[in-house]
């Protein structure tokens, strides 16, 4: 593996049972993603870029190949384990925000870093930081539901962020926002990306989100069909 | 923030449910409390009582506990003023005992023959002063009630006090101001004595008896007791009775009489040497009892005595068939509250889990190991415990405060004298406390099951939940 490559799949495939009866879901799929890159998988509804995201965000295990992220084989690691690598070096935006809805947008923001047992001082500073990196540090004290969509995504941008991971995946993240606040969560995204270097990973079929794509990979059918990798933006 | 905090606010999220849950903890914590607390009392009212009767322990000759009932004069301990000398002055049992005396049981025949009626009677004969002060004993402070002063004293050796019942039968009530006391039936009233009712016997001994006693001036009513004496002989003395009480117990009230200990064994012994049948101790502290028993025990061993020990459970086994059965009770209903609280708890957390499949997921996703989200909703059922529980035993112990201020009397089992109704709660903290603790174990514990199911659960399958 590359030491310039964040992620690595080498001939992945997942299949999934329904009942008896076997799904495919990705099927002899090899990429990799560059480090600092942001990337975009591509492609229609139920091609295979959630369970593409899903396997290199380490929340799901390939049934054949290998999946390489920051240098970790996947598959070797024990659940507590991959537990554990998931809350340092993997960042999650996900279409639904999911945040915490018991948690202020500011705790919301600082609970990775608990995961990671941050010490408190560095947590309040990063969590401050994030939190007036994505324009919402008035917004600190208020619940999930006391906040816009948009806020919210934002929200979770600042916690997938705060950690400073290895990598940031974003599963669809403007589907549930209008066109004008997707392009201003893309906007910011893609400005955090530049400015922290971290590597990004996008599902989507918005354009504005392909548009933006260094490195972009069109799935169809749970196949990789197409690949442009470059400085497309 | 940390777990705890989560779990806190993730409870008060549905907060009609976690209320609905509290509340069957609360009552089921009320309910433990509360009836443990009646069953705590009945059990130390009835020791009490037991205790103040026949003291905590009895010292006996070697088979009178078997054997010996109705015979004083076979099984009488001799010499029982030194052993009693020799108890109060033992450095290991002298700080424990509270008070030591002595008992003649007899049996015999009890007479009035101004209304040619007699009975057979178990008369008990005793120190009075020291049986005064047994009644005053209330190690836990549960006997206070009202006090009945004893009609026998030291100084008055003619003096006794017969049972409701001997009363009735003798027809004793209208002289002792017996209330509530039946009419007897009309055949016995006015039945007439013929000479062929009067048995052909010499009684020349008893008429003796009368010639050498001097006039009675004392207006008590009397009854002559008749016994054999330790030679066979029959005696017979007579006793002046102070006043009829209750004991509690039909068969007791219909045979029992109390009498000074010195007239008993001029019953019994004549002009012989006095015995008793039992030594009895009282002792400070019932928690010393055992330890007194086995040291009494060891005691007459090593000096070759004649004598065994029993306790007041031994004496009494109504006590043990009681508690026992309070017992019993007390465990049923603390195992259907347990039971409520269980499946209350397993309903709401797993409601709980189920509506929140996608923040497990999420969760998960972020890198909470599955043990983290087992804690997560351990500590949720946890908390529901420790408030409910908390509110419940707080409710329960004020409710206990209430009643027990409002200066109620009961009869408890086996009580001759109604005593205050004070529900024993703080003063069994481990009653409480026991509650308390078990009631939040047992919410977390039921919160266990709907853990596990939360934490095992895939994390992409709870991100796909919808």
């Amino acid at each position: 593996m590359d030491e310039d490559d964040v992620v690595r799949l080498s001939g992945v495939t997942k299949t999934y049972w329904l009942g008896k009866v076997p799904v495919t879901g990705v099927t002899e799929v090899s990429l990799t993603v560059r480090r600092g890159s942001f990337s975009v998988i591509a492609g229609p509804s139920g091609s295979g870029k959630t369970t593409l995201l899903n396997l290199i965000g380490c929340i799901d295990r390939p049934s054949r190949g290998t999946v390489t992220v920051c240098g970790k084989d996947i598959a070797r690691l024990a659940d507590d384990h991959l537990a554990d690598f998931r809350a340092r070096t993997i960042g999650y935006v996900f279409q639904t925000f999911n945040l915490i809805p018991v948690l202020s947008a500011y705790e919301n923001v600082e609970y990775p870093l608990l995961l990671t047992r941050t010490p408190v001082g560095e947590r309040q500073r990063r969590t401050q930081a994030m939190l007036e990196a994505v324009g919402l540090a008035d917004k600190h004290g208020q619940r999930p539901n006391e906040l816009s969509g948009g806020q919210r995504q934002r929200i979770a941008i600042a916690r997938a962020l705060v950690k400073d991971p290895g990598v940031v995946l974003a599963d669809e993240p403007t589907a549930n926002l209008d066109s004008r606040t997707g392009h201003d969560i893309i906007t910011l995204m893609r400005a955090m990306q530049q400015r922290l270097g971290t590597t990004f990973i996008f599902s989507s079929h918005d354009p504005d989100v392909m548009a933006q794509a260094e490195d972009l990979f069109l799935v169809r059918d749970g196949a990789l069909v197409d690949r442009q990798v470059g400085d497309r933006a | 923030m940390t777990t705890i905090t989560i779990a806190y606010r993730n409870i008060f999220r549905n907060r009609r449910r976690s209320i609905m849950t509290m509340l069957a903890i609360i009552v089921s914590a009320m309910a433990v409390v509360l009836f443990g607390g009646y069953v705590a009392m009945i059990m130390l009212q009835l020791e009490t009582e037991f205790v103040r009767r026949s003291g905590h322990l009895q010292i006996f000759r070697a088979g009178y506990f078997d054997f010996g009932a109705g015979q004083p004069e076979a099984f009488g301990i001799g010499g029982y003023a030194a052993l009693i000398d020799r108890l109060r002055a033992d450095l290991v049992l002298a700080p424990k005992l509270r008070v030591v005396t002595s008992t003649l049981a007899v049996t015999g025949i009890a007479g009035n023959f101004a209304e040619d009626a007699s009975k057979t009677v178990f008369a008990q004969g005793q120190v009075p002063s020291e049986r005064e002060r047994m009644r005053h004993w209330d190690d836990y402070g549960v006997g206070s009630g009202r006090h009945r002063t004893s009609a026998l004293s030291d100084d008055d050796v003619e003096g006794g006090v017969i049972g409701i019942g001997v009363a009735r039968m003798l027809f004793l009530c209208d002289d002792l101001g017996v209330n509530d006391c039946p009419a007897p039936p009309a055949d016995l009233t006015t039945r007439v004595v013929t000479a062929q009712d009067v048995p052909d016997e010499d009684f020349s001994d008893l008429t003796a008896l009368d010639a050498v006693e001097p006039a009675h001036t004392d207006p008590r009513p009397k009854l002559d007791l008749l016994a054999a004496t330790a030679g066979g002989a029959p005696n017979v003395v007579s006793l002046a009775i102070n006043r009829a009480e209750s004991q509690g117990n039909k068969v007791i009230d219909d045979n029992f009489i109390a009498m000074h200990l010195t007239l008993a064994q001029r019953l019994v012994f004549g002009r012989g040497t006095p015995k008793v049948t039992a030594v009895v101790l009282q002792l400070v502290h019932t928690a010393d009892m055992a330890a007194a028993r086995a040291y009494l025990t060891r005691l007459f061993v090593a000096e070759g005595l004649p004598l065994e020990v029993r306790d007041f459970k031994d004496l009494n086994p109504r006590y043990g068939q009681i508690t026992g059965l309070f017992r019993a009770i007390f465990t049923f209903i603390a195992l259907i509250m347990g039971v409520i609280v269980v499946f209350t708890v397993v309903n709401t957390m797993t409601m709980s889990v189920m509506e929140r499949i996608t923040e497990i997921g999420t969760l998960r996703a972020l890198g909470l190991r599955r043990g983290g989200v087992r804690r997560l909703f351990v500590a949720e059922g946890l908390m529901l415990g420790m408030i409910g529980a908390s509110l419940g035993v707080g409710l329960a112990l004020a409710a206990a405060a209430a009643i027990n201020g409002a200066g109620l009397t009961w009869l408890p089992p086996g009580n001759a004298d109604p005593v205050d109704f004070k529900l024993v709660t703080v003063e069994a903290p481990q009653l409480v406390l026991s509650a308390w603790v078990l009631l939040m174990a047992l919410a977390a514990l039921s919160s266990l099951l709907p853990a596990n199911k939360a934490a095992r659960m895939p994390v992409v399958d709870a991100l796909r939940h919808v």
